[in-house]
């Protein structure tokens, strides 16, 4: 493609660009600002280290965003395949190649660039489960056939990811796989018959836990058990978010995260900082950001013209439904400390970029009204037009 | 609306599928809501009491400052205890109440109290307030007894810094203040509002010596930030106490000596081990103003003061060195063979150099002239013709052979490096070419040319020893260095160096000397010295103003040591705006000399035991 056909089209695609396209935009612009205002704060008062470089990283996943939103969703399509696999593959490299970051091998260090590649499947498989559907005629959608082979896309990443060890990206993996095989109509007896088989598979998926995986669950069903060992992370969570209150300890003045009581609070447990420092008012808003983001994507979802388009806007809303909602249920001392950041707020590079990537897919899949009106759009009413 | 069956099952399929993952999504987001509420305001209190229950603090504990003592162990800076009475609000009508029952001891009115439970309402209610500053010592013992009945009330000890010799010894010893902006690899203590460094003199120098370390108290606090135990506690290191090479008796003569004028500087060098035994700067400044008695006005006074009173003027004072830079452009030119001792420069009052006219002092000319008859006389065209020959660069190299234009590890911080010009200096600093009529002013000290006092004083003991004289405030382990550790010796013939010296008694102990108003006119005791009356205004090459404004006058300048014969002591001074040299820094000189001989006279007289 030549370049100046590229920016000739891009301006073009942006001028167009549907009213819920700028509304995730500015959805994301706002999330990634409430990330650096707490950064800064996370170091007293500082953009060093963390908020100059969460607000370069916003700035690079937005221009990649804009980037993408001229290309064709003819190409993404026919990427989806070659993605996925070199996704994979790299994903089998890690046990063999990945540096060791607190215990787990999660990434992959190529001298100019270290990433988790786990990440990178996170949006591949979504490409690929996408791409899949929109080739998959109607009719065959609940073949047992045609069942296996997504559960077995998304099953084969799903076990190398949970052998890192990585239960977190692991379920995430799992979690949107089957909800997008859900939306794509599959019938609801395999959800029925899988659901079964997992409460049979129980004891056999918690023999297969790592030890500090059980020890978390345990230490969650009981975090008074081990107040200053594996409980503390929640305990002090806990504390800081009442200490918050209705209105927050004010800005920069959070007592119990400024005091480093609080671990990890420039990734996974930011939002208990943002929630002692902005109070439940505070809290409540920023979830409401992230609902907002997710509801215009179902609305994306709803109205895309493409198959491809549809299953690409239900990935990505279904990641940072995940992310979100895992994250402050985390922290919240609901569920186990996984490790899940808190989409576009938490300090994370891989993290971030392949959000924006899914974003960037879903966008720029959905603004390309001309892609796949000859195939087979889940929503009769505007294929008919 | 054309449709097809196909697609209207999946669409209404979609709808439904979607309505009901975007209703599990709604009911997840909603149950973190609902969480949320219970732990940040159906639990807040419970939780925010837990928050500060579990609460350890770490309070640094400042050490004490060292103390700076003069030669003789007289105390120059020392510490003052000030107890303080501190209140941790808690809550106000406690707070109200420990205020009241802590009135009658230390004297609190009802508006006092007021005041402090208005201020308290407007910080954190465990940040402790001041409540009483100086309070004294049976007071705060008093208050230590009742305590159970005081809860909240805290008490402290801080340090002030006393000058005990104040204006005397101001500039030397400087003085300490809060810092200004703590770096983050500062040490932590240093963030602390009682937290003082040095910010002049001395205390600013020896810092490292003075400051001592922090301790450090861990403490576990409850919700009000009461003490509930100590966990553990590191004490303070103490800073070092210095012990200075000046006399504060001596000092404090020369000061007053030198009180005569408004703004002068005198330095007075012991030339065999460095050991700077006076340093003045008029006017000087009490330091105690400062810390012990701060006074916001009296300082603002003093910033605005156009004499300066703050700066050091023997260390900080930028003045051309004028005439008294002769012994530089003479010995650099002996060095670098282009006259000899005995060569005579004829002066006709005037030098001629492309096109310009450099004008002698003395318009009437010295006629012909050789080294010595030009120290002696301060022939201004002598040393025109050898800055010529010389070149700005070698007079440059042996500018700082002779110590000027740089600055001491001696100390004191503050120190200015003064300028001595080179042609590369020139071409870095102004990006322009030198100019071969800056070396001729340069060769009397003009021109570019600046020094301190202070550099002036070692410039002058290292041309009455010869050796690379490093001047000192600080007494090594209480005493002077032995005879085997002199100075390495300089890189200069002693021939050059011998009639340099020659001619220095001769400006000030022969009758056509420009010096004789420093003779001294006790016992038989030599003195060498050159004068300097260096322009402020204009160039050798402008006429001088009409004007008698006192900025515009000269500054008059005397460098000196004795006795000639088997030099102790260099002197400096400056008299800034003083006139000429001869007329009124050497008679200065002259009495400064005879107060430090007296002095070292007395110091002479063998201690008698007084044990019969």
């Amino acid at each position: 493609m030549r370049p100046m056909a590229t920016a000739a089209g891009g301006l073009r695609v942006l001028s167009g660009l549907p009213r819920t396209h700028w509304a995730v935009l500015a959805l994301v612009s706002l999330l990634c600002g409430i990330g650096i205002a707490t950064l800064y704060s996370v170091e007293g008062g500082s953009f060093q280290p963390w908020a100059e470089r969460h607000g370069l990283r916003f700035l690079v996943g937005l221009a990649c965003i804009l980037v993408m939103l001229t290309v064709p969703a003819a190409v993404w399509f026919r990427l989806a395949v070659p993605a996925y696999l070199t996704a994979l593959f790299l994903l089998v490299l890690v046990p063999v190649l990945g540096s060791q970051v607190l215990g787990a091998r999660r990434w992959l260090d190529f001298g100019f660039v270290s990433f988790q590649p786990g990440e990178l499947m996170k949006v591949a498989l979504v490409l690929m489960l996408a791409a899949y559907y929109h080739w998959l005629p109607r009719e065959r959608v609940s073949d047992a056939l045609w069942v296996a082979l997504p559960v077995l896309l998304i099953a084969i990443p799903a076990v190398f990811t949970l052998r890192q060890p990585d239960l977190g990206s692991a379920l995430l993996y799992a979690i949107t796989g089957f909800g997008i095989m859900f939306l794509a109509g599959v019938s609801a007896l395999y959800f029925a018959g899988a659901a079964v088989a997992l409460a049979a598979a129980l004891p056999l998926i918690w023999s297969s836990l790592h030890d500090y995986q059980r020890r978390r669950i345990e230490v969650f069903l009981d975090p008074g058990s081990d107040p200053l060992g594996a409980g503390y992370h929640i305990q002090q969570s806990k504390i800081a978010l009442g200490s918050g209150g209705v209105s927050g300890t004010g800005y920069m003045k959070g007592s119990q995260s400024q005091l480093d009581f609080l671990p990890e609070k420039h990734t996974d447990f930011i939002f208990t900082m943002f929630a002692e420092e902005w109070g439940f008012a505070g809290a409540v808003g920023l979830l409401a950001l992230q609902a907002a983001l997710i509801f215009v994507l179902w609305r994306i979802m709803m109205t895309a013209g493409s198959l491809f388009a549809q299953v690409l806007a239900a990935g990505a809303a279904l990641t940072i439904f995940l992310y979100a909602v895992v994250n402050a249920a985390m922290v919240t001392g609901l569920v186990p400390v996984v490790g899940v950041p808190m989409p576009f707020v938490s300090y994370g590079g891989t993290s971030m970029l392949s959000l924006m990537a899914a974003l960037g897919l879903a966008l720029s899949a959905a603004a390309d009204r001309g892609f796949g009106a000859s195939g087979r759009p889940w929503n009769g009413r505007r294929s008919g037009v | 609306m054309e449709t097809r069956d196909g697609d209207d099952l999946d669409g209404r399929r979609l709808t439904r599928r979607a309505l009901i993952a975007g209703g599990l999504q709604a009911m997840a987001f909603g149950v973190i809501g609902v969480r949320l509420f219970q732990l940040q305001v159906v639990e807040g209190q419970r939780l925010r009491v837990l928050a500060d229950g579990n609460r350890v603090n770490v309070r640094p504990l400042l050490p004490r400052r060292g103390r700076i003592l003069d030669r003789s162990g007289r105390v120059l800076a020392s510490n003052v205890e000030r107890f303080r009475v501190w209140i941790r609000p808690g809550d106000r009508s406690r707070m109200r109440s420990s205020l009241q029952r802590l009135a009658p001891l230390i004297g609190l009115s009802d508006s006092d109290i007021n005041g402090l439970v208005e201020k308290a309402r407007a910080q954190p209610r465990n940040r402790a307030l001041l409540v009483r500053s100086g309070v004294d010592f049976q007071t705060i013992a008093q208050i230590g007894l009742r305590a159970p009945e005081l809860p909240g009330v805290e008490t402290d000890v801080a340090f002030d810094r006393a000058y005990a010799y104040g204006v005397a010894t101001g500039h030397v010893v400087g003085h300490i203040g809060g810092v200004d902006r703590p770096a983050m690899d500062d040490e932590a203590f240093l963030r602390l509002p009682d937290a003082r460094v040095g910010k002049t003199g001395v205390e600013l120098g020896l810092e490292r010596d003075l400051r001592g370390e922090a301790g450090q108290t861990r403490i576990e606090v409850d919700a009000r930030g009461d003490l509930v135990r100590v966990i553990a506690e590191s004490e303070p290191v103490s800073g070092r106490d210095v012990i200075l090479t000046i006399d504060a008796g001596l000092q404090q003569r020369v000061l007053d000596r030198l009180s005569s004028e408004v703004r002068a500087a005198a330095v007075v060098l012991d030339v065999e081990t460095g050991e700077v035994a006076v340093m003045a700067s008029v006017p000087s400044y009490d330091p105690n103003a400062l810390t012990l008695h701060f006074d916001e006005a009296d300082f603002a006074r003093m910033e605005r003061d156009p004499h300066k009173p703050l700066v050091n003027r023997a260390i900080a004072g930028l003045y051309p060195p004028g005439s008294t830079f002769k012994m530089v452009t003479a010995l650099a030119a002996l060095e670098a063979g282009v006259i000899t001792t005995n060569e005579r420069v004829a002066c006709s009052g005037a030098f001629a150099f492309a096109g310009e006219t450099f004008k002698c002092w003395n318009r009437g000319g010295h006629g012909s002239v050789d080294l010595a008859d030009a120290i002696r006389k301060s022939c201004d065209v002598y040393f025109y013709e050898l800055a010529e020959r010389l070149g700005v660069d070698r007079i440059a190299a042996m500018a700082k052979t002779l110590g000027l234009g740089q600055t001491y590890a001696c100390g004191l911080g503050g120190q200015k490096d003064g300028l001595i010009p080179t042609t590369g200096w020139k071409l870095a600093v102004k990006g322009e070419r030198w100019l071969r009529g800056e070396t001729i002013l340069a060769g009397i000290g003009q021109g570019f040319v600046l020094t301190t006092p202070l550099q002036l004083a070692v410039m002058t003991a290292r041309l009455a020893t010869g050796r690379a004289v490093v001047p000192t405030l600080v007494r090594m382990d209480g005493g002077p260095r032995g005879p085997g550790s002199l100075f390495p010796p300089l890189p200069i013939a002693a021939a050059g160096l011998d009639a340099v010296r020659r001619a220095m008694i001769g400006a000030v102990h022969a009758p056509d000397g420009t010096g004789g108003n420093a003779a001294l006119d006790v016992g038989d005791v030599l003195i060498a010295g050159k004068t300097g009356t260096s322009q402020v205004w204009s160039s050798a090459r402008q006429p001088a103003p009409r004007d008698d404004r006192y900025e515009l006058r000269d500054h008059a300048l005397f460098v000196s040591f004795f006795p000639a014969a088997s030099p102790r002591y260099a002197v400096s001074l400056v008299v800034e705006h003083g006139g000429s040299g001869g007329q009124t820094a050497a008679p200065l000189v002259r009495d400064i000399a005879r107060l430090v001989l007296a002095e070292a006279a007395l110091a002479a007289v063998p201690v008698v035991e007084s044990g019969r």
